[in-house]
């Protein structure tokens, strides 16, 4: 019975697990694949070969291309670590070189500096034929004016005059007695060079009506002493009614200006008093009268002036601009000094300027000086007189267009001179300016002389000036 | 001194100074005359010079020259050129300006407003 019911069971279980098994197994596929799809899977598969093999072509150029912008980033790289290692070196550089340099200054505003040291100045070249006489280079002259500005009103102004000359007049030689004589015509060896103090003065503006000046005064006896230099004047030789005054003489000056109106017109007054004129001998005599050799300084040491009285001086003039007229004014003086002249006192020197300066635009001047003076003397009272004209006339007012022409100036002058001693000489000079620039300039002149002194003659002057 | 030098010079005495006065004054006369006759210009420009002052500082124009203030560049122009070639301003600095404009001052006589006038245009104008 249990063997019975032990295969039953057995037989249960087989049935049971065949029943599961049938149940879970899938079912067989029966269905059969046709060509048309098998074709079709088979495109399909080597379309996803070809764009298999697309992709590794495409991965292929891709990967060249990374290479090479790898190699260019490296190449960047080593270009930059470069670069900052120039930099970093520069700035070392800069760094040791701002260790071991000064700061350098900051410009400073010129204008405002309140000290000032300059130099202007003229010189001249100079050649001369005199009638009847060698030609030559007469002159050389280097003339310096030294400027000091010690603030906004104080200033020192010293002018130089150096000239060349020979080493004589005349010459000694030694005659056949043994005596030195004079050889009239010759000359030592060598050339020496003249140094003039042309004035030295402190300038001292005080307000805006009244400038005080001490010391070698220019004199305003007329205004050609203080417009004398070379490439100021027009004509290379001074006029000849200069001379009957001193150009320059020791003192003290109190001069100011009043402007009348907005116009630029102005008058201006100049008050002084200078040791004066002298006797260049001490005696009254009137070939004696020196009027440039009293400084206050003797020649042995002594301290004085050489007669009792200072001379005194003054100068009124008057400035007028045309109304409506640039470069068309007029200029009016009048001027005089006196004092004693001679050691002992007794005789008085005396003298009287007129000038006028004329300007109509810009191209013509004409300007002149009346001088007359008078001085006792032991052979009585001695009158001299003497005046001068001048006019010039730029031809560049022609209007021409011509750059030769524009540059030239014609000048003319007429002088004339009385010394109170026997001699009267006029002179009529007609010339030329050439502008090589506005300071440098060829003046040529020709001097056409009458006088009572057989000496005097024509003369051709030539001179090149430089003004700067 | 004879007779007929001295009777010579007595005539060049009084001759020469006198006729030359006359004419100085003749001349003078004329131009001043002929000066104020001529009609005002259109413009105050100053006339045409080689300074560069008056080309670089023309004045404003259709203002007549007495209706206002003198400016600075006028002032150079005109005083300057009374004596010599005008300089340029850019020819030196703003303090040899003012150095050169007081040596000036002294030597023209020129009032010291008219100097403080132009000191400013050639300091405006300077090298440096």
């Amino acid at each position: 019975m249990k063997t019975t019911t032990k295969a039953r069971c057995w037989t249960l279980g087989l049935a049971v697990a065949g029943c599961a098994m049938g149940m879970s197994l899938p079912p067989r596929a029966v269905a059969e694949v046709s060509d048309a799809d098998f074709n079709a899977l088979k495109e399909t598969v080597q379309k996803l070969s070809e764009e298999l093999h697309g992709l590794e072509r495409t991965n292929a150029v891709a990967a060249q291309v990374h290479q090479r912008d790898q190699e260019q980033i490296r190449q960047l790289q080593q270009k930059l670590a470069e670069t900052q290692q120039l930099a970093t070196n520069t700035e070392q550089r800069i760094v040791e070189a701002a260790q071991t340099q000064p700061i350098p200054r900051q410009p400073i505003d010129e204008a405002t500096v309140n000290h000032n040291f300059m130099i202007l100045g003229d010189a001249e070249v100079q050649y001369a034929k005199t009638s009847g006489q060698h030609g030559a280079f007469l002159l050389a002259d280097f003339a310096p004016i030294f400027l000091y500005r010690a603030g906004d009103n104080i200033l020192f102004e010293a002018g130089f005059d150096t000239t060349l000359q020979n080493g004589s007049s005349e010459g000694t030689t030694t005659n056949a007695s043994g005596q030195t004589v004079m050889t009239p015509g010759t000359h030592d060896s060598g050339a020496s060079a003249s140094f003039d103090l042309s004035f030295a003065q402190l300038d001292y503006v005080m307000n805006d009506y009244l400038t005080f000046m001490a010391g070698d005064l220019l004199l305003p006896l007329g205004t050609y002493s203080e417009r004398s230099a070379g490439w100021l004047n027009e004509i290379p030789d001074d006029p000849l009614a200069v001379g009957l005054v001193p150009g320059a003489g020791v003192g003290a000056q109190l001069q100011g200006a009043v402007p009348l109106g907005d116009s630029g017109s102005f008058v201006n007054y100049q008050v002084y008093g200078v040791n004066g004129p002298s006797s260049s001998n001490g005696t009254g005599n009137p070939d004696a009268l020196d009027l440039g050799g009293n400084v206050g300084l003797r020649s042995d040491n002594t301290v004085a002036n050489l007669h009792g009285q200072p001379s005194g001086g003054a100068r009124l003039g008057v400035f007028l601009p045309f109304p409506y007229k640039p470069h068309y004014d007029l200029e009016v003086g009048i001027s005089g000094q006196s004092g004693e002249w001679d050691d002992a006192g007794n005789h008085l020197w005396s003298a009287g300027v007129l000038d006028a300066a004329l300007h109509l635009g810009p191209y013509f001047e004409t300007k002149g000086e009346y001088v007359m003076t008078r001085f006792g003397s032991d052979s009585g009272q001695i009158h001299q007189q003497g005046w001068w004209v001048q006019t010039g006339y730029k031809l560049a007012g022609l209007d021409l267009e011509m750059p030769v022409v524009n540059n030239v100036e014609l000048v003319g002058r007429y002088d004339s001179l009385h010394d109170g001693l026997g001699t009267s000489t006029q002179r009529y000079t007609l010339g030329f300016i050439y502008y090589i620039t506005n300071t440098l300039l060829v003046e040529g002149d020709y001097e056409f002389l009458h006088s009572t002194d057989p000496s005097q003659a024509n003369q051709l002057l030539l001179q090149l000036s430089l003004g700067f | 001194m004879n007779t007929t030098q001295r009777k010579h010079h007595c005539v060049i005495g009084w001759r020469a100074p006198v006729l030359g006065g006359v004419c100085l004054v003749a001349l003078i006369s004329f131009g001043w005359t002929w000066a104020l006759a001529q009609p005002p210009e259109a413009e105050s420009a100053p006339a045409p010079t080689n300074s560069v002052a008056v080309k670089a500082k023309v004045p404003e124009a259709k203002k007549p020259l007495l209706k206002r203030q003198i400016t600075g560049a006028e002032l150079y122009s005109i005083n300057c050129n009374r004596c010599h070639q005008e300089r340029y301003p850019t020819e030196r600095t703003g303090a040899q300006w003012k150095t050169i404009m007081l040596h000036m001052q002294a030597r023209a006589n020129i009032p010291a407003k008219q100097a403080k006038l132009i000191l400013q245009y050639l300091q405006e104008n300077s090298g440096r």
